[in-house]
């Protein structure tokens, strides 16, 4: 019997019908014929007679009757009418995407972690480092600073009160040149309020003019605030105004009730009014800046402590600035050498002084979320190849019914950019969770974290990174699939090219999360070293109240309350030990050194030691070691022999290969040394040893002290009985500094800590989806393989044999990932260098640790589909296709 | 040519299936063979002209294919007439008759 479907479909072909209409027309018209031909047959015919018969029957005036009617009229108004997008495009693909729910959940979850996670970094990177400054023509401020030539690190620059007078003084290039120092004031607390602590700056009456912003209410400041007996003003932030006054108009001429003095209020700045711009703690006030009068001198006081900032003249630009500027230096230098030994003024724009401290550390951080975007990319690339395979049989049928490349290669972008743009918004919702814990986590030092939030700017970007992932993750599957097409037909899309690209892709996924990991594994190293470093001094359990008498002065009176409050302390429950330290106190940025002599030896020149006045329990509340001689005792005070300890660095310094112990020393006065205590980590446990010297407190000018307290009990149930034994003995006086040693501990490892935290997060991205590569690349090669593996276990294969064949092929992908991603990783490692604490960046053992995690956990991700494979029913596997 | 003239079967054809079909759906292949055996052959109905006048009368909705399955048989397409269909119908009917009429009053017996 004749293909009945074929003639009437050749009679059909110059008809424009719609598939659907088509098919259902040659079914019907088929059946007639057959019916027809079985009809002649039953009446006697032959076979071939009823054959002719049927067919001449069957005229090919068939598609001239049909062309009249709606039906044949019919236009495919999708693909070839509108080349770009169309809304069939974006229904079509919906619907493929939902045909296959695990690639797109697995697509879906990738993108969302790896956009949430790009779109917070770069929300903390925009804010920090990328944004300008809110005030008119920030392009024209500049910072000047003074550099020292020898420092390593171009640092903060910060100028004696001596250089910047003479600088505003000499300057021509600058419209004004204004300096900022810090200051706080102790408010005194009204109606049982607690003691707040106004964060304030102590600023030039340049700061405002310079900076271009006026006050919203009242005025600014003028030079001649600057003088003592002018200067009890000050200007507030909006938000104080709006806190502390109810933002009442009348609030100009109002005194702010500090506990120092009592400043008068001059003006109130507009909302959102900040210099630096942005910080965790904003100013509330602004007072003048008066310098003391050996700062007016150019004597012995060396005091660098300003940050000046200045806005250019029209028509000047930088190195105009500069050199007016290296011109006057010379001059000052020419005057007085000693003040410019090895300093240098430097000019530099105002933005780029305020984030260059962090500006390295963002773009580490870009490039490390860069990293988890790419495995997302390299990851999705593999898993569409993996689905345009599987879909081989729908692009066949759709290049038959007249698709072209670009249509089938457009269906695909669809897709692509729809999981894009949904795996965005979730991305975003993602990111804004995350940036509130950025915020939370990042060090408080960082400039301009405050305003750390997901802006419209921030979400552009998240958008354009979505699109170019899905451009990305699209473009090789595509190109690779249409490209083969074209050459083997539709029919064959030669799996085995298309598998060696998978097994490419596998093996960068592998080696992208090697570098990333390489990258936490460092951070993490470097934690743990900071975290191990012997401090010199145990904080765990120290509690430190520092606290300043309000009137009275040093003098045997203070030393005698001193004493009375230590005593009163130990009787408080919970705490072990009491002591007082006046001078520095460890890690917490407190120094002051004083000049250091040795009787009948001469020193080189500008020799100082680091002056402590404690009394004789400190250091064992600190823990520090006695090493040679005694410690203080309640002997050593006013009036009693001077004496002194040094630590080992001091004592190695001056007195090496000696014993130190009942040698004169020139520090604060004629002192005898007797004792020498173990080095500390004063600045923190990325710093070294310092040279410190220490004398009895009672021997000592102190006014007011810190108290460090070594606990044997709960904080909180000794802090409210510290507090009131200190109140008891110096009553009314503001306590706004209650922290513990570990504490300051904390603030100094904050940025490790941040990095050690995010880095290990997006190298547990990059781990999760790389195994998700792995796994996903597997598990296809086993389903594809089914029948294959049938047929080897039908004849004899164990399967264990099975196990081991899946099992290598992984095991191929992860050496080879390993091998490139180490010897990447190797080579990149040199641009975290900067970030790393007493870790080599190319430290074995963090790579070895990271190869044999990846390639146990590669294996675990590839054992579940190879157990499977081995687990194939010969029987049923080989009835499929 | 044998059996009926061309124009006359054109013009009869929208006629003969809709009242083929008043009495009960049938499929194509069924008409066709209806039309030649009830017309003794004169008529015949193959699928060049049967089905695109079947679709037309079903893009005009005065009839209405559906496919049918029958247990142990291929699904057929069965057409019926609409309502539309069936006053379609009557009025060709009642035009049929008067222009059979007006043929016979003008060529008829003279003499009758």
């Amino acid at each position: 019997m004749p293909d009945w479907a074929l003639e009437v479909r050749k009679r059909l072909a110059s008809v424009r019908l719609s598939p659907t209409r088509e098919a259902e027309i040659v079914e019907e018209l088929s059946q007639h014929l057959e019916d027809r031909w079985r009809d002649l047959i039953a009446g006697g015919a032959s076979h071939e007679i009823a054959t002719q018969t049927v067919l001449a029957e069957c005229k090919d005036t068939l598609a001239p009757h049909l062309a009249s009617l709606r039906q044949a009229r019919w236009v495919d108004n999708a693909p070839p009418q509108s080349r770009w997008l169309s809304l069939h495009d974006i229904r079509y693909a919906i619907r493929a995407l939902r045909s296959a729910p695990a690639y797109s959940a697995v697509a879906l979850a990738v993108l969302t972690l790896s956009i949430g996670a790009t779109t917070a970094i770069v929300s903390v990177v925009d804010a920090v480092i990328v944004r300008g400054l809110p005030f008119p023509d920030a392009d024209r401020l500049v910072a000047v600073g003074e550099r020292r030539m020898k420092a390593a690190a171009d640092g903060e620059n910060l100028v004696a009160p001596q250089n910047f007078s003479d600088w505003r003084e000499q300057q021509e290039v600058f419209i004004g040149l204004a300096a900022v120092g810090y200051s706080s004031i102790m408010l005194v607390p009204e109606h049982g309020q607690e003691p707040e602590v106004l964060k304030a700056q102590a600023v030039t009456a340049d700061f405002f003019p310079v900076l271009n912003v006026s006050p919203l209410l009242g005025r600014a400041f003028t030079p001649e605030n600057e003088r003592r007996g002018n200067a009890r003003v000050a200007v507030i932030s909006y938000s104080l105004w709006q806190r502390r006054f109810g933002g009442s108009p009348d609030v100009i001429g109002r005194y702010v009730l500090g506990h120092v003095a009592d400043v008068q209020i001059l003006g109130v700045m507009p909302p959102g009014f900040a210099y630096p711009v942005g910080d965790l703690q904003p100013t509330d006030v602004w007072l003048p800046n008066v310098f003391r009068p050996e700062e007016r001198i150019r004597g012995n006081d060396f005091s660098y402590r300003l940050q000046v900032i200045g806005r250019l003249k029209p028509g000047v630009g930088i190195e105009r600035a500069q050199a007016d500027m290296d011109q006057i230096t010379a001059r000052l230098a020419a005057e007085t050498p000693r003040w410019f030994e090895d300093r240098v003024a430097k000019v530099e724009p105002l933005h780029g002084y305020l984030v260059k401290s962090v500006r390295g550390w963002m773009y580490m951080l870009l490039g490390a979320v860069g990293f988890v975007l790419l495995i997302a990319c390299v990851n999705l690339s593999n898993l569409t190849l993996v689905r345009v395979s599987t879909r081989s049989k729908e692009f066949a049928i759709r290049t038959a019914l007249g698709a072209s490349r670009w249509d089938l290669a457009r269906a695909l972008l669809v897709e692509s950019l729809i999981l894009s743009v949904v795996g965005a918004a979730f991305g975003a919702a993602l990111a804004w969770i995350g940036v509130e814990l950025l915020r939370a986590a990042i060090p408080p030092e960082i400039p301009r974290a405050g305003n750390i939030a997901i802006n419209v700017r921030v979400l552009t970007a998240a958008m354009a990174i979505a699109t170019a992932t899905a451009l990305i993750f699209s473009a090789m599957p595509m190109l690779h699939f249409t490209r083969r097409m074209n050459i083997a037909g539709p029919a064959d899309t030669t799996r085995s090219a298309q598998g060696g690209l998978r097994d490419l892709l596998v093996v960068a996924e592998i080696a992208l999360a090697v570098v990333l990991l390489v990258g936490s594994g460092l951070f993490l190293a470097s934690f743990r070293q900071v975290t191990s470093v012997d401090l010199g001094i145990n904080p765990a359990d120290v509690l430190t109240v520092r606290f300043r008498p309000l009137g009275g002065s040093a003098g045997p009176q203070r030393t005698q309350e001193f004493r009375n409050l230590l005593e009163n302390l130990r009787e408080i429950p919970g705490v072990e030990i009491a002591s007082l330290i006046h001078g520095g106190v460890p890690l917490r940025g407190d120094l002051r050194t004083v000049d250091f002599g040795i009787p009948g030896r001469v020193l080189s020149r500008n020799e100082d030691l680091d002056f402590n006045a404690i009394s004789p329990d400190y250091f064992r509340a600190m823990r520090v070691p006695l090493l040679a001689g005694r410690f203080f005792t309640d002997e050593d005070r006013h009036g009693g022999e001077a004496v002194a300890i040094i630590n080992t660095a001091a004592a190695k310094k001056y007195f090496p290969g000696e014993n130190p112990i009942g040698k004169a020393i020139q520090f604060e006065g004629l002192r005898t040394v007797v004792g020498v205590v173990g080095n500390i980590r004063h600045d923190g446990p990325e710093t070294d040893w310092r040279r410190q010297g220490f004398i009895p407190l009672d021997q000592s000018e102190a006014a007011g002290a810190t108290l460090a307290l070594r606990l044997n009990g709960e904080l909180a149930h000794v802090i409210p009985a510290v507090k009131s034994a200190i109140w008891s003995q110096f009553p009314g006086i503001p306590l706004p500094d209650i922290l513990t040693m570990e504490e300051f501990l904390q603030i100094l490892i904050a940025q490790r800590r941040f990095n050690m935290l995010l880095l290990s997060l997006f190298g547990l991205l990059g781990i999760v989806i790389s195994l998700v590569g792995i796994y996903g690349v597997m598990a296809y090669t086993v389903a594809r393989r089914t029948k294959e593996i049938g047929i080897r276990l039908a004849l004899g294969a164990l399967p264990v044999t099975i196990l081991r064949m899946i099992l290598s092929r992984a095991s191929a992908h992860l050496a080879a990932g390993l091998l490139i991603g180490l010897i990447t990783a190797w080579s990149l490692s040199g641009l975290v260098a900067a970030f790393l604490f007493q870790v080599q960046p190319t430290d074995v053992s963090v790579y070895a640790g990271v190869g044999a995690l990846l390639a146990t956990t590669g294996l675990a991700a590839a054992f579940v589909p190879a157990r499977r494979a081995a687990r194939v029913d010969p029987a049923i596997s080989l009835r499929l296709e | 040519m044998a059996g009926i003239d061309r124009e006359l079967k054109k013009g009869s054809a929208e006629l003969l299936i809709l009242a083929l079909l008043e009495a009960r759906p049938r499929h194509g292949y069924e008409l066709s063979k209806l039309i030649e055996s009830r017309s003794n052959g004169q008529l015949t109905f193959h699928i060049d002209s049967l089905y695109p006048l079947l679709y037309r009368l079903e893009e005009r909705e005065w009839i209405k294919g559906t496919w049918v399955e029958q247990p142990g048989e291929r699904r057929r397409r069965c057409y019926k007439v609409t309502a539309a269909g069936k006053r379609e119908l009557a009025r060709q009917r009642e035009t049929w008759a008067t222009f059979v009429e007006s043929v016979r009053l003008i060529t008829g017996d003279e003499h009758a």
